[in-house]
């Protein structure tokens, strides 16, 4: 259990026109399942080595319980990394790969095999201990990859995207062993991954880096429904934003006057954008609602199974909306529909 | 099928001729006059008296066991301390930094020279009468270039052993760095992570990491070293004598009836070195077999 905090942290590397990492700050509180999402080059993977300690920072400070990892050589950091792509000792077989750590710190043999039996029940792999990695699938590889950073006890475990190399059944499975075992060892853990839904159903909180900054560190629900900036809200599938301006406290859209209740109303500029899940935006042919309703006409209708998406061009503003397929209206291309924003709903950003 | 395979086998038989014509023929009359069969001669009975000659007789017996220590000791040496320069050299080199690429080129240059030039280049460097011997004398470390220690044309081999370092840590270098580049450092970086120091990394990652293909190039960098004639006809004394240079100097010999012997040594050479490549085949199918 450790608390780690990182504090305007730096990383150039020559030939880039940009840092890799710019002034980043987060502070994960003990325990905490917390996933760096992003694209590709973003510096993930970057601050996870700066925190390891095989990258070291031109700026900043990483601090493990108010202890400054930075003067702390990578061996002695108790941080542990799980590489992406697992990364077993091709010569050594599972036992000998799990008990490594301890080898490395001269425990006696007898407790080692002890040790690596647990941590090889605790990732339901019980029997494979005498196997060489090439006998192992792929998701068998990275389970022990897993125990083999378990059992080193780490203050924090960092996994480089765990999940990205396995299909999506093991990947399923191993999200939910990720998940128990981090709850019962209840080790700080950081997880680097592209894949915002794999970020969304593991971690208690994101932070979500582009080009090397930090956009926003919170929870996964907050990207959904309160995103920082346009930016933000795409990359967790928004797609609807409309262009606002604030006149005498009240939100003037390009589609008409709009009522807001969100909390943030005071940090925004005058000139704001506003978006809304397509799945909280609702239609109806006739005007059955009581605020933020707009006259609107439908461009396109595609049937996805459950739910069906509607195209709509509101004032030349074109908004997307989701909604279940069983029990809806009858609402075909070209009709003219009322398009609902709920004010509860709605959120503004201010790029 | 069926075409496929004689397709193969046409494409294959024109070189397979040459190397069953050229090698085994030659072995084959090579080993045929170790037994004596010298039809120049009017010899024309088989039998094993060359060999026991080369190996039990008073008159040879000490050349030769002398010989194949040397020999061993030469090629073992040689090919060690080769592989651990050439390890050290990999691994410094392998990072990237600035002269890189000038390191590299240092490193690997010996490659493409003949061992020829390099013993004449020991002689040049390391020899009483060389440029080490003559600095040492200048700068006033020895009295004179005769009182520098004998490392060329030495009874233990030190000369030859040096030009094999010389030119084969060249060969161990190339083919350590095509290994470390594709291996990258994640697997240390892994080991790092899990508490690994320094020493613990080399010994426990790097080492088992580049060892199948360090045996290999042992093996083949052993093999040469143990069966070449130049580097020890150049650099090597009268005796102990090593054994390729023995044979060549029977076969040379005006009297023919010692070319039987002459056969009979470069057979038991050429046997050892069949050995090693058998021993080292059993190796790696064994390790095939149990991965």
């Amino acid at each position: 259990m450790s608390d780690l905090k990182i504090e305007n942290l730096v990383k150039n590397f020559q030939g880039m026109d940009r840092p890799a990492v710019n002034n980043v700050n987060l502070d994960i509180n003990s325990g905490q399942l917390v996933a760096f999402l992003g694209p590709s080059g973003c510096g993930k993977t970057t601050i996870l080595k700066m925190i390891t300690g095989l990258f070291q920072p031109d700026n900043g400070n990483i601090t493990l319980d108010n202890e400054s990892l930075l003067p702390i050589p990578t061996e002695k950091r108790g941080v542990v990394m799980v590489f992406q792509n697992y990364l077993l000792f091709p010569y050594m077989n599972v036992n000998e790969n799990v008990g490594f750590a301890l080898k490395m710190k001269g425990v006696n043999k007898s407790i080692i095999d002890e040790r690596v039996k647990e941590m090889l029940d605790l990732v339901k792999l019980p029997d494979i201990g005498l196997r060489k990695p090439k006998q192992l699938s792929g998701g068998q590889q990275q389970r022990v990859a897993l125990a083999r950073a378990l059992i080193a006890s780490p203050r924090l475990l960092l996994l480089d995207e765990p999940l990205s190399n396995l299909d999506a059944h093991l990947r399923d499975e191993m999200r939910e062993l990720i998940l128990t075992i981090q709850q019962k060892l209840n080790v700080t853990t950081i997880f680097v991954t592209h894949d915002q839904e794999e970020a969304v159903l593991l971690a208690d909180k994101i932070a979500l880096i582009f080009d090397g900054e930090l956009q926003n560190f919170t929870s996964p629900k907050n990207y959904y429904e309160k995103p920082k900036n346009i930016k933000a809200a795409k990359f967790f599938g928004g797609v609807n934003f409309i262009n606002a301006d604030i006149v005498d406290n009240k939100i003037q859209s390009e589609i008409g006057f709009c009522e807001y209740q969100g909390d943030n109303i005071r940090d925004l500029n005058k000139k704001l954008f506003l978006t809304i899940r397509p799945e909280n935006i609702k239609i109806s042919k006739n005007n059955e609602f009581d605020h933020n309703s707009y006259q609107g006409k439908i461009t396109s209708v595609i049937f996805s199974g459950t739910h069906t998406r509607y195209k709509i061009n509101v004032n030349n503003v074109h908004l997307e909306c989701s909604l279940q397929s069983v029990g809806i209206d009858n609402m075909k291309e070209d009709d003219q529909i009322f398009v609902h924003l709920p004010k509860d709903k709605i959120w503004g950003m201010n790029d | 099928m069926g075409g496929e395979r004689l397709k193969i086998v046409l494409s294959l038989t024109p070189p397979l001729l040459i190397i069953i014509t050229l090698f085994f023929g030659g072995i084959f009359y090579g080993f045929l006059q170790s037994l004596g069969y010298q039809p120049a001669i009017g010899k024309y009975e088989l039998n094993f008296s060359a060999y026991y000659n080369v190996m039990f007789s008073e008159r040879y017996a000490k050349l030769f066991w002398s010989g194949l220590a040397l020999n061993l000791w030469v090629s073992f040496a040689s090919t060690f301390l080769a592989a651990v320069f050439a390890l050290f050299g990999a691994l410094a080199i392998r990072k990237t930094f600035v002269g890189k690429t000038l390191c590299n080129f240092i490193y690997s240059l010996n490659l493409p020279m003949p061992h020829l030039v390099v013993a004449v280049g020991m002689i040049f460097v390391f020899s009483q009468s060389g440029l080490l011997a003559r600095l040492a004398a200048q700068i006033g470390m020895i009295s004179s270039p005769g009182d520098f220690p004998v490392l060329v044309r030495d009874k233990y081999g030190f000369g030859i052993i040096l030009a094999y370092i010389w030119k084969e840590a060249a060969f161990f270098f190339i083919i350590l760095m095509s290994v470390l580049q594709s291996l990258g450092e994640n697997f240390e970086e892994l080991a790092q992570s899990l508490g690994a120091n320094r020493w613990q990394r080399f010994r426990y990652v790097i080492l088992p990491l580049v060892m199948p293909n360090l045996f290999s190039a042992s093996i083949i960098v052993f093999a040469f070293s143990f069966g070449a004639y130049e580097v020890p006809a150049l650099l090597g004394v009268i005796y102990p004598q090593m054994l390729p240079v023995m044979a060549f100097e029977f076969f040379l010999n005006p009297d023919l009836n010692a070319r039987s012997e002459g056969m009979a040594l470069s057979i038991i050479i050429a046997l050892i070195v069949m050995i090693l490549v058998v021993f080292y085949f059993w190796l790696t199918q064994a390790k095939i077999r149990k991965d």
